[in-house]
């Protein structure tokens, strides 16, 4: 063998290996990536963290099963619905290369404090429950382009929904708006109010509180009775929503109770009490699971997740979950291509149909608000859609 | 400014923020006994206040078996069930404040530590406390079930007189006259004023310091173990962290009134109850912590020593 002939034997060996080895990479890449599920699972929004990450663990499990060249892992991150604890959180999971898709934030405060991180890793976020406006608004400080999306509803849209259903059916609507003061809390009611106006009711007057556990809400009780108000909008959290028209009843208010998405939780019942919280009218931006799911889905649903009953926002987060495996499906398994992905294509709707991405990150044609009930059971019921 | 609500529920807010102001009266006491004998603030005196929330609960759910769909109860079983409830948190939550004064400071004491180290110790205490509990009800609100049915005795000037109210004004006012009577009548309590005045002195006079110093976190614990279940009584749900802001607020009310006595603790509770309620009718919720605190540090410019602090010094703890 001359000297040229064995240059163009160590040149072929060299790129034989060369290919052998990125097949290799290539394929042992593309046999598992990470998703990520983010929200509370722990502190006082755990409820709903929890019910989330039972409709995450469903639709990888039904991926899973259907035998992928792509297998899915799910790792869970608890930012306990907190900013703050998810500034601590996200800096590990962006960091974390394995992780090529992040289902969440629940919370528009912990995803926002994400924004930083998860936007400098190119990591795509689809969100089942953030609502909060400016998060989807391009000129927005808290904007959460190019990584965030979301396939809720946001508050804009809630909003006029929350009014129509609280007004509906009453002769003359008085309403009394209080928000607890948190960015989700007073950015609803900031939708809320324009929405009275267009329903034709009147507002008999506003409070803003900020509740902690053992707040005496006997002050704003006593608002209420005196505006002689019909109807209660609370825009806050479950267990606060809970203690407040506990309080309210036990006032002597007889009038409609209505909440947002942050109080459409078993939580909320619980902490009323039933006599309290007997048909309090709530708004979610979602289609429960049950309404759609067929008898062996839900078997599946519980088999998964462990789960029996599923709660809010789980038919968002399988559709949330549902567009990341679409994409890893597709043979995209690097955040930059899922990020591509979630942006340009079309995902299967578990309610039926397909859905796509805006460029800012909001469903295209905007997203459906469901209403509920409060029955007599203390479930939470859908009655349609708000 | 909403000042056209006080037309109608002037004498509601009144009701509402006198029963609100009795329970700080209660939980300021475990506050102002501690700083009146050792002239230490006990930071711990909130988590006190929760293990007696959580210990009502106890009671209400796990020892006699009632959930929070149960109906509630009457006669007896009422007060039977009410009463152990009571006499559970308090015992519970004097049992946990000697447990602190013991565990937390005795040692600090006995070793001649300054008071900036008692301090520290009381907030460390404080956060052991709370984060256990965090960590036991995996930080989940704990409800009790509605077992006293909030009828209500009727309504005079718009101010409905609930059953739940009433027991709470009542009770309290009770506790706060037997403690008084005790501070000031009883040998016992003579000796804890006593060594108010001069740690130095009451040794000399043969008082027990350290039993003397139990009995009165015992007795602080007591008061504000009663608060806890006078509060799940009105508000019926707890947490881990319930003890922050009824602390701090009762703190402000000790504080207020003149820390280290008695019945500057009942004032300042009262007055905060009423400041707080009417400023969130008036002014709006949002505006009720900024408007406490500017009256308090009014006051204390005007007054340091807090409303009654110099007037009523005789009866300091």
């Amino acid at each position: 063998m001359n000297k040229n002939s064995k240059r163009v034997l160590g040149v072929a060996t060299a790129a034989f290996l060369a290919v052998g080895t990125l097949t290799a990479t290539s394929a042992q890449a593309a046999t598992t990536v990470t998703l990520a599920f983010q929200g509370p699972l722990t502190g006082d929004a755990a409820q709903a963290g929890q019910d989330e990450l039972a409709g995450a663990k469903y639709a990888l499990a039904v991926y899973n099963a259907s035998m992928p060249k792509v297998k899915v892992n799910l790792i869970q991150v608890d930012d306990q619905g907190s900013g703050s604890v998810a500034a601590t959180v996200a800096p590990g999971v962006a960091k974390n290369k394995t992780v090529v898709g992040l289902i969440g934030s629940a919370y528009s405060g912990a995803s926002q404090n994400s924004f930083p991180f998860y936007i400098a890793g190119g990591l795509t976020m689809v969100s089942p429950s953030a609502s909060r406006v400016t998060l989807t608004t391009p000129q927005a400080p808290d904007f959460g382009g190019p990584v965030f999306h979301r396939v809720v509803g946001n508050d804009s849209v809630q909003g006029p929904a929350l009014a129509r259903l609280a007004t509906k059916g009453v002769t003359s609507p008085n309403v009394y708006l209080v928000d607890d003061q948190s960015p989700y809390g007073a950015g609803l009611a900031q939708y809320t109010s324009p929405g009275l106006t267009k329903v034709g009711a009147k507002l008999a007057g506003t409070d803003h509180i900020l509740p902690t556990t053992g707040t005496d809400w006997s002050a704003t009780t006593a608002k209420v009775k005196a505006s002689g108000a019909n109807v209660v909008i609370y825009c806050g959290y479950d267990i606060d929503a809970g203690a407040f028209v506990k309080s309210l009843r036990d006032g002597g208010y007889t009038g409609i109770f209505a909440s947002g998405d942050g109080s459409a939780t078993a939580s909320f019942p619980k902490a009323a009490g039933l006599a309290a919280a007997k048909d309090a009218r709530l708004t979610e931006g979602d289609t429960p699971f049950d309404n759609v799911a067929t008898a062996a889905q839900k078997a599946a649903f519980t088999k998964a997740s462990g789960v029996k009953v599923a709660g809010g926002y789980v038919t968002n987060t399988i559709n949330a979950t549902n567009a990341f495996l679409t994409c890893i499906k597709a043979g995209k398994t690097t955040r930059a291509a899922i990020g591509t992905c979630i942006n340009s294509q079309k995902f299967p709707n578990f309610t039926g149909g397909t859905f796509s991405f805006e460029s800012w990150g909001d469903i295209k044609g905007g997203a459906p608000i469901g209403a509920f009930k409060v029955d007599a059971t203390g479930a939470i019921v859908y009655t349609g859609q708000a | 400014m909403n000042f056209s609500v006080l037309s109608s529920q002037f004498w509601s807010l009144c009701l509402s923020g006198l029963s609100l102001g009795l329970i700080y009266v209660l939980i300021s006491l475990g506050y102002t006994m501690v700083y009146g004998v050792l002239r230490l603030i006990n930071f711990a005196n909130s988590e006190i206040f929760m293990v007696g929330t959580f210990a009502t609960v106890w009671v209400e759910t796990g020892l006699t078996g009632h959930t929070n769909d149960s109906q509630p109860l009457h006669g007896f079983q009422l007060i039977w069930t009410l009463g152990l409830a009571l006499v559970i948190a308090m015992v519970a939550s004097g049992i946990t404040a000697v447990a602190v004064e013991f565990l937390a400071y005795r040692r600090l004491r006995a070793r001649g530590t300054n008071r900036l180290a008692s301090l520290i110790s009381a907030i460390g205490m404080s956060i052991v406390l709370s984060e256990s509990a965090r960590i036991l009800s995996h930080s989940r609100p704990q409800a009790s079930p509605r077992l006293l049915e909030k009828t209500s005795f009727g309504e005079v000037a718009g101010a409905n007189f609930r059953i739940d109210t009433v027991l709470v004004i009542i009770s309290a006012l009770v506790m706060f006259f037997i403690l008084d009577r005790f501070v000031n009548k009883s040998r016992l309590g003579k000796a804890i004023r006593a060594v108010s005045m001069s740690e130095e002195n009451s040794k000399l006079m043969g008082i027990n310091l350290n039993r003397v110093i139990s009995i009165t976190f015992l007795i602080g614990g007591l008061m504000t173990g009663a608060a806890s279940f006078f509060f799940m009584t009105v508000y019926e749900t707890t947490k881990f962290n319930v003890g922050f802001s009824l602390g701090l607020a009762a703190f402000t009310a000790a504080v207020l009134g003149g820390i280290g006595n008695l019945r500057g603790a009942f004032f300042g509770g009262i007055a905060l109850g009423l400041l707080e309620t009417m400023s969130a009718a008036v002014l709006g919720s949002q505006w009720k912590s900024v408007t406490v605190f500017v009256v308090l540090v009014l006051v204390l410019l005007v007054r340091p020593n807090g409303i009654f602090g110099e007037a009523i010094q005789q009866t300091r703890v």
